[in-house]
């Protein structure tokens, strides 16, 4: 299947007062045509930072330190800002956790849709219009014709990200990305809008990066599932492996600390130890080793490598031997 | 750690001014009154570093106690405008409803009036002494110290550690003083400076129209007048007291702003 | 709930009503609920739903527009100034954001010693060893007494500000929205020490929340409010297990879980946008699947409907009628 985008050895850094630390290590991974990809960790997992690099959004002190972006085979990180323009919007696009951040606060709604379709294609203003409005009916916002005229404070956070979500689809991109889009919503906004994206993305053929902490949203939305943890891609697989059987111990323990309503109440919370390591002071070897319940250690020497493993990708030297005694899942 | 942060070339320009006005009798090479010391008019020489003015007097060591004048006055009209200030504006931010409409409306009022304006009224009806200028520019600058002070203690009394310490139990007086006071008081440092320097130019201003420091005492704004009143026949008289004054008022602004930025990058870090 | 229950505290027909110009908003409506000795009551919804009000008008932050608040056997509103302060040594808070709610210029040390200090218990060297051992307690250690909030995660700050509301072993914690902010393995730790400390201390929990995992995790009774109004409440299985609200069945259908196998159960609720109802009658008509059509939900206005001794709920038509 053809890639519409692949990352090779990411890396970004930010400064510290220890130099230059890496917040996103060595990051590769490919999102095939069509596919919705959930990307989970928790905060300052660098997944954050990993969309605003495939946006060329990482502005000073943040720097990419190395690594490639391919866009539909297309090198990014290279370009001019100038050639991006063209593909931002066009190729790919992304929808934040703030729809504000992405609105002007005192423009229409409306007008800030028609100026995004002129930016993308050579249309008249009133071509424009009817377009902003077929927009607007797809993401399901009722009364297209008068909300277009809607100043932002008019709009509830679910419409205003339904919105976001038609400026962004505007341009007709190939991937979008969406940052913890649903993230400030309520749960029952968030399952519309999440229904929303699942719809658009299969009509459209788009596919979607979807970051969130929220390991459910990531389960009932994905085809496959990245899970980040201090900077590095632990473990990449179908969302089936990831939830039914991890490899990764990390997977597995993020699993067990989760609290939804089908767990057991009788019994405490199987949480990890400690808490994820920041940046200016990660361990050595495995990040995940000093909270890891079957590190060995080696584990804390040399860092173990994304392989293939039972099937998907794992960051675990004793991924097989852990599955195989289903000591992970 | 913080401190080391703070500190800046225009931190050491307004340490260093204040420290030198305020040791003038021990810095200053001649009497600033005595009229002997050399022939009017010398220019700028090793034995006059800036001159001498019109009476013979050395300028340097007039710059030197003027400056004693200017900056004890700014520091006394700053201390009265950030009590006066704060208080008004914790006032109308701590009781809110009709005491704020009052208070705020009053600090709206003044501040639509031309300072100088008011400063002209003020000291007619009063007179000018190192006692009534430093209570009427103090006066001047506490509106918009008030407004200030007013923001904040709104702000901080809406986030949620002063929810928590209500909800403690902690007495409202308690909570303004050892909760709220020292959350405010980086941005009272910058109103601190920012004041300074406006009630350095506003002592000047009023000298130089004549209604500030009588002689033969002489401030800054003082100096500047004589000078420009000689600037016929000599043009470092008037330039010395000049350049001090808009060194003085550049060093307190620009201190004032870098606190300012190292707050802000501080809030938003985290 | 069962009879032998002490009741520490209750709301009796509170409303909160919040009044801009021509604007009304019902913050709440007719709410009442108790809280019983050593129990944990979860208040679950959404943004907007009244929660975060209620909390605070049992803190004594906000007063009701009308019904009545008991706290130990006082009534709010009835209280002298002091009294009021006396009180509240006795109902504590927990709040959502881990940083926001500490001073940022105080130590961990003097965080935690506040409301100590606040009612001037002991002398220094007592309240010393009170703020170590409550900092034992909730899992820090000494190290952490002397920092600031920014140089702690955001665990830690919501384990010092638990230590800061034990700190007057207080018999209610309103816990509000207090693990929401936390990643989901630090949520854990906290979740699970708060469980412990409400065992070792018999501590009564007011939960808000909007998170229906936490809710079923900690609460032994669960309130559902929808604008104002708790439209359902009743034991963890009843509300979960046995929902008569199509405003909780909607809510419950719309979490996402962690297994790509969990077969969504039928969201009820309309995909679309509605407008939101008004009035005495239903206010979830207009999203609401059954009730939609329905003349007795646009017009009738409601009572609440006592199915079990614990389960009681709010709609014309309840899911199984």
């Amino acid at each position: 299947m053809k890639n519409s985008l692949i990352v090779k050895n990411l890396s970004i850094s930010v400064p510290s007062a220890k130099g230059r630390v890496a917040v996103v290590d060595n990051v590769s991974f490919e999102i095939p045509a069509g596919k919705k990809i959930g990307m989970v960790g928790e905060s300052g997992s660098g997944k954050s930072l990993t969309a605003y690099a495939l946006m060329r959004l990482i502005k000073d002190p943040v720097s990419i330190d190395g690594g490639e972006i391919f866009l539909d085979g297309r090198e990014i990180l290279g370009l001019s800002s100038k050639e991006f323009r063209l593909l931002r919007g066009n190729e790919i696009s992304m929808i934040y956790q703030d729809p504000m951040s992405a609105l002007n606060p005192i423009m229409r709604v409306g007008q800030q849709i028609i100026e995004s379709i002129q930016l993308h294609s050579p249309v008249s203003k009133s071509v424009a219009r009817k377009t902003a409005i077929d927009l607007l009916a797809s993401v399901g916002i009722p009364e297209p014709e008068s909300r277009i005229d809607s100043y932002p404070f008019e709009m509830s956070g679910g419409m205003l990200q339904r919105s976001v979500i038609a400026i962004a689809l505007s341009g007709e991109p190939k991937v979008l990305i969406a940052d913890e889009a649903t993230t400030a919503l309520d749960v029952t906004t968030q399952d519309r809008v999440l229904t929303l994206i699942d719809k658009l993305a299969a009509e459209r053929g788009l596919s979607v990066l979807l970051i969130t902490h929220d390991l459910g949203v990531a389960a009932q939305f994905s085809d496959d599932i990245m899970v980040m943890y201090a900077g590095k891609l632990v473990e990449n697989g179908s969302v089936d492996q990831i939830f039914s059987n991890p490899a990764h111990p990390y997977t597995k323990a993020l699993l067990d600390s989760r609290c939804d309503y089908t767990i057991d109440v009788n019994k405490p919370i199987r949480s990890i130890a400690g808490q994820p390591p920041r940046p200016d002071n990660r361990p050595n070897g495995c990040v995940f080793s000093p909270r890891c319940a079957h590190a060995e250690p080696r584990c804390s020497v040399s860092v173990p490598p994304l392989t293939s493993s039972q099937g998907r990708l794992t960051a675990c030297f004793r991924a097989d031997e852990l599955f195989q005694v289903g000591a992970v899942n | 750690m913080r401190f080391k942060k703070r500190f800046s070339i225009s931190g050491f320009i307004v340490l260093a001014i204040v420290g030198i006005t305020l040791s003038a009798p021990l810095l200053s090479p001649y009497d600033p009154y005595g009229i002997d010391v050399g022939e009017p008019f010398l220019g700028p020489s090793w034995t006059h570093l800036m001159g001498t003015d019109d009476l013979g007097r050395d300028l340097f060591s007039r710059i030197l106690y003027g400056g004693r004048i200017t900056v004890l006055i700014a520091i006394a009209a700053t201390i009265v405008a950030l009590v006066i200030g704060t208080l008004w504006g914790m006032v109308a931010g701590v009781q809110r409803g009709w005491v704020d409409e009052i208070l705020m409306r009053t600090a709206d009022a003044t501040m639509a009036i031309p300072q100088i304006l008011f400063a002209l009224v003020c000291v007619s009806a009063v007179g000018s002494s190192v006692i009534s200028l430093p209570i009427i520019v103090g006066l001047l600058l506490s509106p918009t110290t008030a407004r200030m002070a007013r923001t904040a203690v709104v702000v901080e009394l809406a986030s949620d550690y002063v929810v928590a310490a209500r909800a403690t139990g902690l007495k409202k007086s308690r909570l303004i003083m050892t909760e709220v006071l020292p959350n405010i008081a980086p941005q009272l440092l910058v109103q601190l400076s920012i004041n300074a320097a406006a009630a350095v130019m506003m002592e000047a201003s009023l000298s130089f129209i004549g209604l500030g420091i009588q002689p033969p005492d002489a401030s800054w704004g003082t100096l500047m007048l004589q000078g420009y009143g000689n600037l016929w026949n000599t043009n470092w008289y008037v330039f010395f007291p000049a350049l001090v004054v808009t060194v003085t008022i550049l060093a307190f602004n620009s201190y004032g702003e870098r606190i300012r930025v190292s707050l802000d990058s501080r809030k938003s870090s985290t | 709930m069962s009879t032998e229950l002490k009741v520490i505290a209750s709301a009796s027909g509170i409303s909160r009503i919040f009044r801009g110009g021509s604007n009304e908003v019902r913050a709440l409506d007719d709410v009442s609920f108790s809280l019983y000795e050593g129990k944990t009551l979860a208040l679950v919804g959404e943004s907007g739903s009244g929660k975060t009000t209620a909390a605070r008008i049992l803190l004594g932050l906000d007063t009701p527009s009308a019904g009545s608040v008991e706290i130990l056997g006082q009534t709010l509103g009835t209280l002298k100034h002091e009294e009021l302060r006396l009180l509240r040594r006795q109902i504590q808070v927990v709040q959502q954001d881990p940083f926001s709610q500490l001073n940022r210029r105080h130590s961990v040390q003097r965080i935690i010693e506040g409301p100590l200090l606040a009612f001037n218990v002991g002398d220094k060297e007592s309240r010393k060893k009170k703020v170590i051992e409550l900092l034992e307690a909730v899992g820090l250690e000494k190290e952490h007494l002397r920092r600031r909030p920014h140089e702690l995660s955001g665990g830690q700050c919501q384990r010092v500000a638990i230590a800061r509301a034990l700190a007057l072993d207080p018999k209610i914690v309103v816990l509000d929205e207090a693990v929401s902010a936390l990643d989901v393995s630090v949520r854990a730790q906290v979740l699970n020490l708060l469980r412990k400390l409400q065992q070792e201390r018999g501590l009564t929990y007011f939960f808000i929340t909007h998170d229906l995992g936490v809710a079923h995790y900690v609460a032994d009774e669960i309130a559902v409010m929808f604008r104002g109004r708790i439209v359902e409440r009743g034991t963890r299985e009843d509300v979960f297990e046995n929902s008569k609200h199509h405003y909780t069945i909607g809510l419950l259908a719309s979490v996402p879980l962690a297994n790509p196998q969990a077969v969504k159960s039928n969201n009820e609720q309309v995909q679309t946008l509605p407008s939101p109802a008004e009035g005495d009658a239903c206010l979830y008509r207009t999203r609401c699947a059954v009730g939609m059509d329905r003349l007795d939900c646009k017009s009738t206005t409601l009572t609440l409907t006592k199915g079990t001794a614990t389960h009681s709920w709010l709609c014309h038509s309840p899911q199984g009628s």
